[in-house]
């Protein structure tokens, strides 16, 4: 199965999980427990970067969903970063691209964290 | 559908747990090229294929059943691609599955009935079979 996951942190407090490959009903409980150990970290912020994702299936949207609600109940937010048109696309026609921001950059998406953390 | 009739079936049968869905897209993919399908639809076939399977693994998970089997056949018409995802899941009973669970199962069935031109599902010996239809060139 080809499936990759990095965690790393931009300065020193905005946590960012690199996915690539296969995001499905095999792989995606990784992403829930990475999401988990984040959370219960304290971190109130997350970028989900989904630019190396080259499939994505509902169980990864289901985990996705649940990462955002949790991240809102504590105030905090969620943003994925998809410039794939094909992984976008699954987004769009689950209307899913209304609940997410999604950035094509990470600088996109960083620039947003940094402007809500002020 | 008996293969003597069906000179452009193709059948694989797989177990029904998380790891092999990926073998059942790969599949479907190979078959789906093979069609004058669209990069897009191809992916659209992927997809709903394994929506479907993957529904097949959940049920067999909450019913105890993962040591049963899924069979994917799909059939190569002139204009359509026919797919049947049959699997031995058990009965589908919506009721004994809380909101937050059916969440990701809901979106892989309005995925499937988004991806493709027709869908039916029909419990089938102690499990469900789900016919999925995609035209060419629609």
């Amino acid at each position: 199965m080809n499936f990759k996951m990095d965690v790393r942190t931009f300065e020193k407090d905005l946590p960012i999980i690199d996915l690539e490959g296969e995001v499905d009903v095999y792989t995606a409980p990784q992403l829930k427990q990475q999401i988990i150990n984040i959370l219960e970290s304290g971190a109130k912020e997350l970028v989900v970067d989904l630019t190396k994702v080259d499939y994505l299936d509902s169980t990864a949207l289901g985990v996705l969903i649940g990462g955002l609600k949790r991240m809102r109940e504590v105030d905090g937010n969620m943003v994925l970063i998809c410039p794939s048109p094909r992984i976008r696309r699954v987004f769009e026609i689950t209307g899913l691209d209304k609940i997410f921001d999604i950035y094509n950059t990470e600088d996109d998406a960083r620039e947003v964290m940094g402007k809500e953390i002020e | 559908m008996p293969n003597n009739e069906c000179p452009a079936c193709v059948e694989l049968r797989i177990p029904c747990k998380p790891e092999y869905v990926g073998v059942a897209r790969l599949a479907i993919l190979g078959v789906a090229s093979r069609m004058k399908f669209s990069y897009d639809e191809v992916e659209d076939v992927r997809l709903a294929v394994g929506e479907a399977c993957t529904t097949s693994v959940e049920w067999a998970e909450r019913n105890g059943k993962s040591g049963s089997s899924i069979i994917l056949r799909s059939e190569i018409a002139s204009d359509k691609l026919i797919v049947d995802i049959i699997d031995e899941s058990g009965p589908r009973n919506e009721g004994a599955v809380s909101e937050t669970e059916q969440e990701p199962e809901n979106l892989g069935a309005l995925l499937i009935t988004l991806l493709v031109d027709e869908v039916s599902v029909v419990p089938k010996n102690g499990g469900t079979s789900v016919r999925m239809v995609k035209y060419a060139g629609q």
